[in-house]
C-alpha cells in the first residue's frame, strides 16, 4: 500500500464518520426544533380553546381541516392534564405522522378532554430534504477532496519521488551523481541535501578505496617484475642442486600466481573504470569458435568430452572483453570439471551458455560472483575469474546467471536485446 | 648488436642485463632520463628497452626524441601501467612493441629478438641455428634444406627457444607465450610437454639433433651442448 492509498483510506473513513455523525446530530436537532415548533402551535390552539371556553362556556365546534384535527369528549381524568404525543395519521392512506396535544378543561362542571393534532408532513418533508442534501454534500465533498488530494498530493510529493528514482538509478562508482532539483518545500530540500551529501561521501570513499586498490596493484607490478626477473636469472645457474631448483620453482610458481592475481585485480579495476570503451558489433559465434580451438587441446589433455551447438549471435560490446569473458568461463568450466567429464557449449541469439559436469553439488549462488570466494574444490586459484565475467557482463549490459541441473553447473550469459 | 636498457629500478635492469648480455647482445644501462638521452645521442642501438616512468622525465618523451631524430632503433616499452592507453600511446608514438611488468625475461628476449629481426633491413628473413633454418616471414622451418611440417604452436615454440638459446625457460613462461595469459590453467603444464615432445620428434625425424633439454622441475633449455 503506498502512502497515498493509505492516506486516502484514513481520510475517507474519518470524513465519512464525521459526516454521518454530523448529519445524525443535525437531523435529530432539527427534528426536536420542529417538534417544539409544532408543540408551540398546539399550545396556541390550546389557549384559543381556553379563551373560547371561558367566553362562551361551551367547547367550540370541532373543525377538522386537512392538516389539523380537533375533537373533544368527556374526560375520564378529573383535573388538569396536558400531554403531547406523536400519533399515526387518522387517515390510514397517509403515511405521515401527526403531533397531538391532549388537555382537559372544566366546562359546565365537567372535565372535557380536548385533542388537537397537527400534521407533521411538512416537518418530515423538510427533514428528508435535509438528509438528502447532506448525503449529496457528503458524497460531493468526498469526491472533490479525493480528486484534489490525489492531484495535490501527487504534485506535492513529486520531488520526493524524483529523488527516489534518482537514488534508485545511482550506482556506486559511476561517474553520474544524481542531481536533485530544488523544491519549494523545506523538508524535501533537506532530504535532497542529506542524500546528496551521503552519496558524495559514499562515492568519495568508494573512489578512494578503488584508487587505493589500483595504486597498490600498480605499485606491486615493479617489485613483482624484479622478483620474477631475478628468479629468471637465478634459474640460469648450472650449478643449482636439485633441492635448490625445487625451492626456486616453488618461489617462481608463487610469484606467477601473485602476478596473475594482481593482473586480475587491475583488470577488474580497468573494467570498472570503463577503460574498454571501444564497442563494436560482431558475431559472438566466431569468437567462441576461435576460443574453442585454442582450448581444444587443453581440454583433451584432461580427457574432457566437449560438445557444442552454436548459432550466430550478433552482440555489441568490447571485443577484448568478450574474449576475456569466454576465456574465463572456459577456464572456469575446465577447472571444475572432474577428469573425463563433459562440457557443453551452447550459443543462441539470446544467450551464451556453458555447462559442465560437476564434481560436487550446486555452488553457492550468493558467493559465486564475489571476489576471492573460492567456491569449488580447487584451492590454488583466487576465484577472480567469475567476478571478472560478472563485471564484464555488467558493463556490457548483459545478465549472467547460474543454475544447477542434472548434476551440471550451467552458466548463462543473456545478451542485451537488440536495439536497446 | 647493442641493446640499451632504460630502467630506473636497478635490480630489474641488472636482471635484464644479466639475461640478455651474451655473445649476441652487448647491453648498456641508463637509469634516468638524462643519461638515457646522452647515450642515445652518442651511440646507435639495435634495440632500446624503455621504461615509461623515469626520474627526470617520461619515457614517452625519449621515444618522441628518437623518432624526431630519425633514428632506426627498435623500441620495446616496458611499463608497470598495464593500461590500454599507455599501450596505445606508446605504439602510436612509434614504439615497436609493448610489454607490461611483470614479464618473463624469456618473453622480453623473444620480443627484443623479434624487433631486431624486423628492423634489420638486409632482406634476410632467415634465422639460423646449426642445421635449423627458420623463415620468419613465411613461418617455415627447414632442416638441411628440407621443410619440416610444424604446427603453428610448434613453430612459435621453436622460435621462442631459438630467441632464448642456452637459457633455462620456465614452463609457465612457455605456457604464457603460447596461449596468452588468459589461459589460467593453474599448474597443469602437461599440454606444453606434448607440444615439446612433438616438436623434438619432428625435428629429429627430419635429421636435426636434439637441442631441447629438460631442466629438472623448472622448464626447458635449448642448447647445442
Amino acid at each position: 500500500m503506498n502512502l497515498f492509498t493509505r492516506y486516502f483510506r484514513i481520510n475517507l473513513l474519518a470524513t465519512v464518520v464525521i459526516f454521518i455523525l454530523a448529519s445524525l446530530a443535525f437531523y435529530f436537532l432539527l427534528w426536536f426544533v420542529s417538534i417544539a415548533q409544532v408543540d408551540e402551535d398546539l399550545r396556541i390552539e390550546q389557549r384559543e380553546i381556553e379563551t373560547y371556553v371561558q367566553k362562551y362556556n361551551h367547547p367550540p365546534e370541532p373543525i377538522s381541516v386537512k392538516d389539523q384535527n380537533t375533537s373533544f369528549a368527556v374526560s375520564e381524568i378529573r383535573g388538569k392534564y396536558r400531554k403531547f404525543n406523536t400519533i399515526p395519521s387518522p387517515n390510514p392512506a397517509e403515511r405521515e405522522n401527526f403531533r397531538q396535544i391532549s388537555f382537559t378543561l372544566p366546562v359546565n362542571n365537567q372535565w372535557i378532554l380536548f385533542k388537537v393534532s397537527k400534521s407533521l408532513e411538512e416537518t418530515e418533508h423538510l427533514n428528508q430534504s435535509i438528509i438528502v442534501i447532506s448525503l449529496i454534500t457528503i458524497v460531493a465533498i468526498l469526491l472533490v477532496s479525493l480528486l484534489i488530494n490525489r492531484w495535490q498530493l501527487r504534485r506535492l510529493w513529486k520531488p520526493f519521488y524524483n529523488t527516489l528514482s534518482g537514488v534508485e538509478k545511482f550506482r556506486l562508482g559511476e561517474k553520474a551523481i544524481p542531481h536533485f532539483a530544488d523544491s519549494p518545500i523545506t523538508e524535501f530540500n533537506l532530504l535532497n541535501t542529506t542524500i546528496s551529501q551521503f552519496i558524495r561521501n559514499a562515492d568519495r570513499e568508494y573512489f578512494l578505496l578503488k584508487e587505493f586498490t589500483e595504486n597498490a596493484s600498480h605499485e606491486l607490478q615493479t617489485p613483482l617484475a624484479i622478483v620474477r626477473s631475478t628468479l629468471d636469472v637465478m634459474m640460469q645457474d648450472e650449478k643449482l642442486s636439485e633441492s635448490q631448483s625445487q625451492s626456486l620453482q616453488a618461489a617462481y610458481s608463487a610469484i606467477q600466481k601473485m602476478s596473475r592475481l594482481n593482473q586480475s585485480l587491475l583488470l577488474l579495476n580497468k573494467i570498472e573504470n570503463k577503460q574498454f570503451s571501444n564497442i563494436i558489433s560482431f558475431d559472438f559465434k566466431t569468437l567462441v569458435q576461435e576460443k574453442m580451438t585454442d582450448w581444444q587441446e587443453l581440454w583433451q589433455g584432461r580427457n574432457l568430452s566437449i560438445s557444442s551447438s552454436l548459432e550466430s549471435a550478433f552482440v555489441s560490446m568490447n571485443e577484448q572483453l568478450a574474449e576475456m569473458m569466454i576465456s574465463n568461463l572456459f577456464s572456469n568450466a575446465a577447472r571444475h570439471t572432474p577428469e573425463a567429464g563433459h562440457i557443453h557449449i551452447k550459443l543462441s541469439a539470446r544467450a551464451f551458455e556453458i555447462s559442465n559436469s560437476a564434481a560436487d553439488g550446486p555452488l553457492d549462488q550468493d558467493k559465486l560472483f564475489k571476489r576471492f570466494s573460492a567456491v569449488g574444490q580447487t584451492t590454488d586459484h583466487f576465484g577472480l575469474g567469475l567476478s571478472i565475467v560478472k563485471q564484464i557482463a555488467d558493463v556490457s549490459g548483459m545478465n549472467i546467471s547460474y543454475r544447477f541441473t542434472n548434476g551440471d553447473h550451467i552458466f548463462s550469459v543473456y545478451f542485451k536485446p537488440a536495439g536497446v | 648488436m647493442k641493446v640499451l636498457i632504460i630502467e630506473d629500478e636497478k635490480a630489474l635492469s641488472a636482471s635484464i642485463f644479466a639475461y640478455l648480455n651474451s655473445e649476441q647482445y652487448i647491453c648498456e644501462i641508463a637509469a634516468d632520463y638524462h643519461s638515457a638521452m646522452t647515450k642515445i645521442g652518442q651511440y646507435d642501438y639495435a634495440c632500446i628497452i624503455l621504461d615509461i616512468n623515469l626520474p627526470g622525465g617520461s619515457g614517452l618523451d625519449i621515444l618522441k626524441e628518437l623518432k624526431a631524430s630519425k633514428k632506426a632503433e627498435g623500441v620495446l616499452i616496458i611499463s608497470a601501467r598495464n593500461s590500454l592507453d599507455d599501450r596505445l600511446q606508446g605504439l602510436n608514438s612509434g614504439a615497436d612493441d609493448y610489454l607490461s611488468k611483470p614479464f618473463h625475461l624469456s618473453e622480453l628476449a623473444a620480443r627484443v629478438a623479434a624487433i631486431i629481426r624486423r628492423k634489420s633491413f638486409d632482406g634476410n628473413n632467415n634465422l639460423k641455428f646449426e642445421e635449423l633454418e627458420l623463415d620468419v616471414f613465411f613461418k617455415t622451418v627447414k632442416v638441411n634444406d628440407r621443410i619440416v611440417d610444424l604446427t603453428r604452436k610448434e613453430y612459435d615454440l621453436l622460435l621462442y627457444f631459438i630467441s632464448n638459446k642456452n637459457k633455462v625457460i620456465n614452463k609457465s613462461a612457455i605456457a604464457e607465450h603460447l596461449w596468452g595469459d588468459n589461459m589460467d590453467m593453474a599448474d597443469s603444464y602437461d599440454f606444453i610437454y606434448t607440444h615439446i615432445k612433438n616438436l623434438r620428434k619432428k625435428l629429429m625425424q627430419a635429421g636435426a639433433r636434439d637441442y631441447v633439454k629438460s631442466v629438472y622441475g623448472m622448464g626447458y633449455k635449448f642448447t647445442r651442448s
